[in-house]
Protein backbone atom coordinates (compact mmCIF):
# COMPACT_ATOMS: atom_id res chain seq x y z
CA UNK A 1 0.00 0.00 0.00
CA UNK A 2 1.35 3.41 -0.74
CA UNK A 3 1.91 5.95 1.37
CA UNK A 4 -0.30 9.24 1.42
CA UNK A 5 0.55 12.17 -0.32
CA UNK A 6 -2.09 14.77 -0.98
CA UNK A 7 -1.65 18.06 -0.39
CA UNK A 8 -3.73 18.71 2.50
CA UNK A 9 -3.74 15.88 4.10
CA UNK A 10 -0.75 15.61 5.97
CA UNK A 11 0.23 19.33 5.24
CA UNK A 12 0.77 21.38 8.22
CA UNK A 13 -1.78 23.98 8.99
CA UNK A 14 0.36 27.08 8.81
CA UNK A 15 4.08 27.20 7.91
CA UNK A 16 7.00 29.32 8.87
CA UNK A 17 8.12 29.99 12.15
CA UNK A 18 10.64 27.72 14.13
CA UNK A 19 9.93 25.80 16.64
CA UNK A 20 11.89 26.88 19.30
CA UNK A 21 10.00 30.27 18.68
CA UNK A 22 6.79 28.71 19.30
CA UNK A 23 8.47 26.82 22.52
CA UNK A 24 9.09 29.83 23.68
CA UNK A 25 5.66 31.20 23.28
CA UNK A 26 3.95 28.33 24.54
CA UNK A 27 0.61 27.24 23.63
CA UNK A 28 -0.97 29.20 26.36
CA UNK A 29 1.17 31.55 25.69
CA UNK A 30 0.86 34.33 28.48
CA UNK A 31 -0.11 31.43 30.87
CA UNK A 32 2.45 30.23 33.18
CA UNK A 33 2.58 26.52 32.20
CA UNK A 34 5.63 25.83 32.38
CA UNK A 35 5.04 21.87 32.40
CA UNK A 36 2.87 22.58 29.06
CA UNK A 37 6.21 23.85 27.44
CA UNK A 38 8.25 20.72 27.97
CA UNK A 39 5.81 18.51 27.35
CA UNK A 40 4.72 20.29 23.97
CA UNK A 41 9.09 19.34 23.04
CA UNK A 42 8.16 15.61 23.26
CA UNK A 43 5.12 15.79 21.66
CA UNK A 44 6.87 17.38 18.70
CA UNK A 45 9.23 14.68 18.32
CA UNK A 46 6.43 11.58 18.79
CA UNK A 47 7.87 8.05 17.93
CA UNK A 48 5.67 5.14 17.90
CA UNK A 49 2.39 5.05 20.07
CA UNK A 50 2.88 4.25 23.52
CA UNK A 51 0.82 5.01 27.09
CA UNK A 52 3.05 7.33 27.78
CA UNK A 53 2.70 9.05 24.23
CA UNK A 54 -0.66 9.17 25.08
CA UNK A 55 -0.47 11.22 28.15
CA UNK A 56 1.18 13.78 26.32
CA UNK A 57 -0.98 13.63 23.68
CA UNK A 58 -4.37 13.42 25.37
CA UNK A 59 -2.84 16.74 27.54
CA UNK A 60 -1.79 18.36 24.43
CA UNK A 61 -6.21 17.70 23.72
CA UNK A 62 -7.24 18.93 27.16
CA UNK A 63 -5.39 22.37 26.82
CA UNK A 64 -7.31 22.98 23.55
CA UNK A 65 -10.51 22.05 24.89
CA UNK A 66 -9.94 24.11 28.05
CA UNK A 67 -9.17 26.49 25.62
CA UNK A 68 -12.59 26.07 23.75
CA UNK A 69 -14.37 25.74 27.03
CA UNK A 70 -13.20 28.91 28.52
CA UNK A 71 -14.20 31.27 25.40
CA UNK A 72 -17.51 30.08 25.07
CA UNK A 73 -18.51 30.43 28.81
CA UNK A 74 -16.26 34.15 28.69
CA UNK A 75 -18.70 34.54 25.26
CA UNK A 76 -21.78 33.38 27.24
CA UNK A 77 -20.96 35.72 30.23
CA UNK A 78 -19.82 38.70 28.17
CA UNK A 79 -23.63 38.27 26.74
CA UNK A 80 -22.80 40.19 23.41
CA UNK A 81 -24.34 37.30 21.26
CA UNK A 82 -27.57 36.71 20.48
CA UNK A 83 -29.96 34.42 17.62
CA UNK A 84 -28.08 31.70 16.13
CA UNK A 85 -24.69 32.63 17.33
CA UNK A 86 -25.87 32.73 20.77
CA UNK A 87 -27.52 29.42 20.14
CA UNK A 88 -23.93 28.08 18.85
CA UNK A 89 -22.16 29.57 22.14
CA UNK A 90 -24.55 28.17 24.45
CA UNK A 91 -24.46 24.65 22.35
CA UNK A 92 -20.62 24.49 21.48
CA UNK A 93 -19.65 25.70 25.08
CA UNK A 94 -21.62 22.85 26.45
CA UNK A 95 -20.00 20.35 24.33
CA UNK A 96 -16.35 21.75 25.44
CA UNK A 97 -17.01 21.04 28.74
CA UNK A 98 -18.25 17.88 27.96
CA UNK A 99 -14.95 17.28 25.79
CA UNK A 100 -12.66 18.32 28.76
CA UNK A 101 -15.06 16.15 31.30
CA UNK A 102 -13.92 13.01 29.12
CA UNK A 103 -10.34 13.62 28.32
CA UNK A 104 -9.50 14.57 32.32
CA UNK A 105 -11.70 10.96 33.08
CA UNK A 106 -9.55 9.51 30.43
CA UNK A 107 -6.22 10.66 31.88
CA UNK A 108 -7.09 10.40 35.53
CA UNK A 109 -4.26 11.88 37.74
CA UNK A 110 -2.15 12.75 34.68
CA UNK A 111 -4.25 15.33 33.82
CA UNK A 112 -3.59 18.73 33.76
CA UNK A 113 -5.09 21.66 35.64
CA UNK A 114 -7.33 24.16 34.02
CA UNK A 115 -5.21 27.44 33.33
CA UNK A 116 -6.65 30.97 33.90
CA UNK A 117 -6.98 32.48 30.88
CA UNK A 118 -7.78 36.20 29.13
CA UNK A 119 -10.22 35.83 27.07
CA UNK A 120 -12.14 39.46 27.06
CA UNK A 121 -10.98 40.79 23.98
CA UNK A 122 -11.78 38.06 21.61
CA UNK A 123 -15.30 37.93 23.23
CA UNK A 124 -15.92 41.30 23.12
CA UNK A 125 -17.93 41.92 20.05
CA UNK A 126 -19.88 39.16 17.93
CA UNK A 127 -17.54 39.91 14.77
CA UNK A 128 -14.53 39.17 17.24
CA UNK A 129 -15.96 36.05 18.84
CA UNK A 130 -16.64 34.63 15.22
CA UNK A 131 -13.22 35.04 13.61
CA UNK A 132 -11.98 33.70 16.89
CA UNK A 133 -14.43 30.95 17.26
CA UNK A 134 -13.42 29.99 13.35
CA UNK A 135 -10.13 29.74 14.40
CA UNK A 136 -10.17 27.97 16.89
CA UNK A 137 -12.71 24.89 16.26
CA UNK A 138 -10.75 24.88 12.48
CA UNK A 139 -7.17 24.81 14.85
CA UNK A 140 -8.85 22.22 17.17
CA UNK A 141 -9.75 19.83 14.05
CA UNK A 142 -6.74 19.95 12.28
CA UNK A 143 -4.56 19.20 16.05
CA UNK A 144 -6.57 16.33 15.84
CA UNK A 145 -6.09 15.47 12.48
CA UNK A 146 -2.46 16.14 13.32
CA UNK A 147 -2.03 13.90 16.96
CA UNK A 148 -4.87 11.37 16.03
CA UNK A 149 -2.62 8.74 14.44
CA UNK A 150 0.14 9.07 16.96
CA UNK A 151 -1.91 7.29 19.42
CA UNK A 152 -2.57 3.60 20.31
CA UNK A 153 -5.68 2.07 18.90
CA UNK A 154 -7.24 2.80 22.81
CA UNK A 155 -6.45 6.37 22.72
CA UNK A 156 -7.96 6.69 19.07
CA UNK A 157 -11.35 5.50 20.17
CA UNK A 158 -11.60 7.36 22.85
CA UNK A 159 -11.05 10.63 21.02
CA UNK A 160 -12.48 9.84 17.74
CA UNK A 161 -16.03 10.48 18.65
CA UNK A 162 -15.29 13.75 19.91
CA UNK A 163 -12.56 14.93 16.45
CA UNK A 164 -16.15 14.18 14.23
CA UNK A 165 -18.18 16.49 16.71
CA UNK A 166 -14.95 19.59 16.36
CA UNK A 167 -15.47 19.50 12.57
CA UNK A 168 -19.30 19.64 12.97
CA UNK A 169 -18.60 22.64 15.11
CA UNK A 170 -16.29 24.33 12.63
CA UNK A 171 -18.62 23.54 9.50
CA UNK A 172 -21.56 25.25 11.84
CA UNK A 173 -20.16 28.19 12.69
CA UNK A 174 -18.29 29.00 9.32
CA UNK A 175 -21.99 28.23 7.68
CA UNK A 176 -22.83 31.53 10.41
CA UNK A 177 -19.80 33.45 9.36
CA UNK A 178 -21.19 32.49 5.24
CA UNK A 179 -17.91 31.43 4.72
CA UNK A 180 -17.33 27.44 3.34
CA UNK A 181 -18.02 25.61 6.01
CA UNK A 182 -16.10 22.63 4.48
CA UNK A 183 -13.09 24.55 2.26
CA UNK A 184 -11.63 21.45 1.47
CA UNK A 185 -12.12 17.48 0.67
CA UNK A 186 -9.14 16.87 2.78
CA UNK A 187 -9.15 18.64 6.43
CA UNK A 188 -4.99 19.63 6.61
CA UNK A 189 -3.32 18.35 9.84
CA UNK A 190 -1.57 21.14 11.68
CA UNK A 191 1.83 20.49 13.71
CA UNK A 192 1.95 21.53 17.08
CA UNK A 193 3.91 24.85 16.42
CA UNK A 194 1.18 24.96 13.54
CA UNK A 195 -1.43 24.60 15.91
CA UNK A 196 -0.12 27.83 18.27
CA UNK A 197 0.60 30.00 15.65
CA UNK A 198 -2.86 29.88 14.37
CA UNK A 199 -3.79 30.57 17.91
CA UNK A 200 -1.63 33.59 18.47
CA UNK A 201 -2.17 34.95 15.45
CA UNK A 202 -6.26 34.55 16.09
CA UNK A 203 -5.32 36.80 19.27
CA UNK A 204 -6.59 33.68 21.73
CA UNK A 205 -3.32 33.31 22.85
CA UNK A 206 0.03 35.64 22.99
CA UNK A 207 3.65 34.89 22.91
CA UNK A 208 6.51 36.04 24.94
CA UNK A 209 5.58 36.23 28.67
CA UNK B 1 -49.06 4.02 0.56
CA UNK B 2 -47.21 4.94 3.36
CA UNK B 3 -46.09 1.23 3.64
CA UNK B 4 -45.31 0.61 7.23
CA UNK B 5 -41.95 -1.80 6.45
CA UNK B 6 -40.64 1.21 4.81
CA UNK B 7 -40.35 2.90 8.66
CA UNK B 8 -37.61 1.49 9.75
CA UNK B 9 -35.20 3.02 7.11
CA UNK B 10 -35.09 6.70 7.85
CA UNK B 11 -35.15 5.57 11.93
CA UNK B 12 -31.87 3.69 11.35
CA UNK B 13 -30.31 6.69 9.52
CA UNK B 14 -31.65 9.13 11.97
CA UNK B 15 -31.26 7.62 14.96
CA UNK B 16 -32.32 10.87 17.47
CA UNK B 17 -35.60 11.74 15.00
CA UNK B 18 -34.70 14.92 14.43
CA UNK B 19 -34.45 15.00 10.45
CA UNK B 20 -37.06 12.62 9.96
CA UNK B 21 -39.11 15.66 11.80
CA UNK B 22 -37.39 18.44 10.56
CA UNK B 23 -38.20 17.09 7.23
CA UNK B 24 -41.76 16.29 7.18
CA UNK B 25 -41.53 20.40 7.78
CA UNK B 26 -40.40 20.90 4.68
CA UNK B 27 -41.01 18.17 2.50
CA UNK B 28 -44.50 16.86 3.43
CA UNK B 29 -46.52 15.04 1.31
CA UNK B 30 -43.53 13.06 -0.50
CA UNK B 31 -42.05 11.94 2.40
CA UNK B 32 -44.35 8.58 1.95
CA UNK B 33 -42.68 8.50 -1.44
CA UNK B 34 -39.26 8.84 -0.62
CA UNK B 35 -39.66 6.35 2.06
CA UNK B 36 -40.97 3.61 -0.10
CA UNK B 37 -38.26 4.17 -2.84
CA UNK B 38 -35.60 3.82 -0.13
CA UNK B 39 -36.54 1.48 2.33
CA UNK B 40 -36.68 -1.92 0.57
CA UNK B 41 -33.94 -3.82 -0.23
CA UNK B 42 -31.41 -6.64 -0.32
CA UNK B 43 -27.95 -6.26 -1.63
CA UNK B 44 -25.00 -5.63 0.98
CA UNK B 45 -22.50 -2.78 -0.48
CA UNK B 46 -19.60 -5.60 -0.51
CA UNK B 47 -20.66 -8.63 -0.68
CA UNK B 48 -17.80 -11.02 0.76
CA UNK B 49 -15.73 -8.22 2.07
CA UNK B 50 -17.15 -8.24 5.73
CA UNK B 51 -14.61 -11.03 6.51
CA UNK B 52 -11.46 -9.44 5.53
CA UNK B 53 -12.59 -6.84 7.05
CA UNK B 54 -12.86 -8.70 10.50
CA UNK B 55 -9.64 -10.03 9.97
CA UNK B 56 -6.93 -9.37 12.60
CA UNK B 57 -5.51 -5.75 12.01
CA UNK B 58 -2.78 -5.03 9.77
CA UNK B 59 -2.35 -4.29 6.11
CA UNK B 60 -4.90 -6.88 4.58
CA UNK B 61 -7.73 -5.29 6.80
CA UNK B 62 -6.33 -1.59 6.14
CA UNK B 63 -7.13 -2.80 2.35
CA UNK B 64 -10.49 -3.86 3.10
CA UNK B 65 -11.19 -1.28 5.51
CA UNK B 66 -10.17 1.48 3.01
CA UNK B 67 -11.63 -0.59 0.23
CA UNK B 68 -14.87 -0.11 2.12
CA UNK B 69 -14.60 3.45 2.73
CA UNK B 70 -14.37 3.78 -1.10
CA UNK B 71 -17.51 2.08 -1.56
CA UNK B 72 -19.30 3.76 0.54
CA UNK B 73 -17.66 7.26 -0.83
CA UNK B 74 -18.55 5.76 -4.64
CA UNK B 75 -22.04 5.25 -2.86
CA UNK B 76 -21.94 9.34 -2.15
CA UNK B 77 -20.33 10.26 -5.28
CA UNK B 78 -22.91 8.81 -7.74
CA UNK B 79 -25.92 10.15 -5.61
CA UNK B 80 -24.46 13.55 -5.96
CA UNK B 81 -23.46 13.51 -9.56
CA UNK B 82 -26.19 12.02 -10.51
CA UNK B 83 -28.51 14.46 -8.80
CA UNK B 84 -26.44 17.10 -10.81
CA UNK B 85 -26.94 15.68 -14.06
CA UNK B 86 -30.62 15.11 -13.32
CA UNK B 87 -30.69 19.35 -12.84
CA UNK B 88 -32.19 18.68 -9.61
CA UNK B 89 -29.03 20.40 -7.98
CA UNK B 90 -29.80 23.65 -10.31
CA UNK B 91 -33.54 23.60 -9.30
CA UNK B 92 -32.67 23.69 -5.49
CA UNK B 93 -31.76 27.83 -4.90
CA UNK B 94 -28.50 29.31 -4.55
CA UNK B 95 -27.49 27.91 -1.17
CA UNK B 96 -28.47 24.38 -1.62
CA UNK B 97 -26.84 24.52 -4.65
CA UNK B 98 -23.74 25.58 -3.71
CA UNK B 99 -23.88 23.33 -0.59
CA UNK B 100 -24.98 20.12 -2.85
CA UNK B 101 -22.15 20.88 -6.02
CA UNK B 102 -19.32 21.44 -3.40
CA UNK B 103 -20.41 18.16 -1.20
CA UNK B 104 -20.63 16.43 -4.79
CA UNK B 105 -17.09 17.59 -5.59
CA UNK B 106 -15.93 16.51 -2.17
CA UNK B 107 -17.24 13.10 -2.66
CA UNK B 108 -15.57 12.54 -5.77
CA UNK B 109 -12.32 13.79 -4.53
CA UNK B 110 -12.85 11.20 -1.82
CA UNK B 111 -12.81 8.41 -4.63
CA UNK B 112 -10.04 9.82 -5.83
CA UNK B 113 -7.69 10.10 -2.99
CA UNK B 114 -8.51 6.49 -1.65
CA UNK B 115 -8.15 4.98 -5.24
CA UNK B 116 -4.90 6.23 -5.10
CA UNK B 117 -4.09 5.26 -1.51
CA UNK B 118 -4.94 1.61 -2.56
CA UNK B 119 -3.12 1.93 -5.79
CA UNK B 120 -3.53 -1.57 -7.41
CA UNK B 121 -5.30 -3.00 -4.47
CA UNK B 122 -8.57 -0.70 -5.04
CA UNK B 123 -12.00 -2.16 -5.54
CA UNK B 124 -14.09 -1.79 -8.73
CA UNK B 125 -16.80 0.69 -8.65
CA UNK B 126 -19.49 -1.09 -7.53
CA UNK B 127 -23.51 -0.11 -9.30
CA UNK B 128 -25.66 2.06 -8.10
CA UNK B 129 -29.50 2.73 -8.45
CA UNK B 130 -31.17 5.60 -6.75
CA UNK B 131 -33.83 4.91 -7.38
CA UNK B 132 -35.53 7.91 -8.15
CA UNK B 133 -34.17 9.66 -4.77
CA UNK B 134 -31.83 12.12 -7.28
CA UNK B 135 -34.86 13.52 -8.81
CA UNK B 136 -36.67 15.40 -6.45
CA UNK B 137 -34.95 17.99 -4.27
CA UNK B 138 -36.52 17.49 -0.87
CA UNK B 139 -35.92 13.22 -1.09
CA UNK B 140 -32.37 14.13 -2.43
CA UNK B 141 -31.75 16.72 0.25
CA UNK B 142 -32.90 14.13 3.10
CA UNK B 143 -30.90 11.98 1.66
CA UNK B 144 -28.16 13.69 1.48
CA UNK B 145 -28.57 14.67 5.26
CA UNK B 146 -28.94 10.77 6.38
CA UNK B 147 -25.94 9.68 3.90
CA UNK B 148 -23.74 12.44 5.82
CA UNK B 149 -24.54 11.56 9.21
CA UNK B 150 -23.94 7.65 8.18
CA UNK B 151 -20.46 8.46 6.77
CA UNK B 152 -19.50 10.10 9.87
CA UNK B 153 -20.66 7.03 11.75
CA UNK B 154 -19.00 4.78 9.46
CA UNK B 155 -15.27 6.36 9.26
CA UNK B 156 -15.49 6.99 13.16
CA UNK B 157 -16.22 3.59 13.45
CA UNK B 158 -13.10 2.24 11.43
CA UNK B 159 -11.08 4.71 12.03
CA UNK B 160 -9.43 3.50 15.50
CA UNK B 161 -9.08 -0.37 13.45
CA UNK B 162 -6.94 1.18 10.79
CA UNK B 163 -3.13 0.08 11.94
CA UNK B 164 -1.11 1.82 9.25
CA UNK B 165 -0.43 5.77 10.61
CA UNK B 166 -0.26 6.95 7.88
CA UNK B 167 -3.46 5.80 6.29
CA UNK B 168 -5.06 6.70 9.51
CA UNK B 169 -3.91 10.53 9.62
CA UNK B 170 -5.68 10.26 5.91
CA UNK B 171 -8.71 8.83 7.45
CA UNK B 172 -8.93 11.36 10.22
CA UNK B 173 -8.79 14.22 7.45
CA UNK B 174 -11.56 12.60 5.55
CA UNK B 175 -13.50 12.04 8.27
CA UNK B 176 -13.76 15.39 9.42
CA UNK B 177 -14.64 16.86 5.93
CA UNK B 178 -17.75 14.22 6.09
CA UNK B 179 -18.50 15.74 9.91
CA UNK B 180 -18.72 19.11 8.09
CA UNK B 181 -20.96 18.19 5.26
CA UNK B 182 -23.21 16.54 7.78
CA UNK B 183 -23.46 19.61 10.08
CA UNK B 184 -23.96 21.85 6.75
CA UNK B 185 -26.18 19.75 5.32
CA UNK B 186 -28.46 19.63 8.94
CA UNK B 187 -28.05 23.32 9.10
CA UNK B 188 -29.80 23.48 5.46
CA UNK B 189 -32.69 21.55 6.52
CA UNK B 190 -32.50 23.83 9.82
CA UNK B 191 -31.96 20.87 12.51
CA UNK B 192 -29.26 21.13 14.94
CA UNK B 193 -25.95 20.49 13.06
CA UNK B 194 -24.69 19.23 16.02
CA UNK B 195 -26.76 17.25 18.40
CA UNK B 196 -24.42 15.36 20.94
CA UNK B 197 -20.76 16.14 22.31
CA UNK B 198 -19.65 12.92 21.01
CA UNK B 199 -20.38 10.84 17.45
CA UNK B 200 -21.49 7.40 18.36
CA UNK B 201 -19.59 5.09 16.08
CA UNK B 202 -21.44 2.79 13.69
CA UNK B 203 -20.05 -0.83 12.91
CA UNK B 204 -19.49 -1.75 9.16
CA UNK B 205 -22.40 -4.65 9.82
CA UNK B 206 -24.74 -1.36 11.17
CA UNK B 207 -24.05 0.25 8.26
CA UNK B 208 -24.16 -2.41 5.56
CA UNK B 209 -27.66 -2.69 6.91
CA UNK B 210 -28.79 1.02 6.60
CA UNK B 211 -27.21 0.80 2.90
CA UNK B 212 -29.53 -2.27 2.10
CA UNK B 213 -32.47 -1.00 3.57
CA UNK B 214 -31.89 1.75 0.98
CA UNK B 215 -31.35 -0.91 -2.27
CA UNK B 216 -29.35 1.72 -3.53
CA UNK B 217 -26.37 -0.89 -4.15
CA UNK B 218 -27.21 -2.42 -7.50
CA UNK B 219 -26.40 -6.00 -8.37
CA UNK B 220 -25.48 -4.66 -11.99
CA UNK B 221 -25.75 -1.79 -14.37
CA UNK B 222 -29.37 -1.34 -15.00
CA UNK B 223 -30.51 -1.07 -18.84
CA UNK B 224 -31.62 2.46 -20.10
CA UNK B 225 -33.48 2.63 -23.67
CA UNK B 226 -30.62 4.65 -24.82
CA UNK B 227 -28.02 1.73 -24.47
CA UNK B 228 -25.85 4.16 -22.32
CA UNK B 229 -25.23 3.96 -18.58
CA UNK B 230 -27.47 6.69 -17.04
CA UNK B 231 -24.46 8.45 -15.29
CA UNK B 232 -21.00 7.76 -14.34
CA UNK B 233 -19.73 9.08 -10.95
Amino acid sequence: MREVRHPGVIESVSEGRSRRYFVAGGLLGGVALAGALTGLGRLAAAQGPSREQDERILNFMLRLEYLQSAFYAEAESQGVLDGELAEFARVVGEHERRHVARLRELLGDAAESEPELDLEEVTSTPDAFVEAAVALEDTGVSAFIGQGSNLTVEGVAAVTPLVSVEARHAAWILAIAGRDPAPAPADPAASVAGVQSALEQAGLTTSGS
Amino acid sequence: MDDIRSRPTLAQLDADGAIEEALDAVAGSSRGQFLRSAALGSAALLAGLSDTVAAAPGPKRDTAILNYALAFEYLQAGFYTEAESLGTIRAMGVERERWARTLGAHERAHVRILKDVLGRRAAGKPFFDYRGVTEDPDDFTRTAVAMEDLTVALLGGQAPRVSDRSLRAAFFSLLTVEARHAAWARRIVRVEPVVSAFDAPKTLAQVDRVIRSTRFRARRPKKEGRGSPRFTG
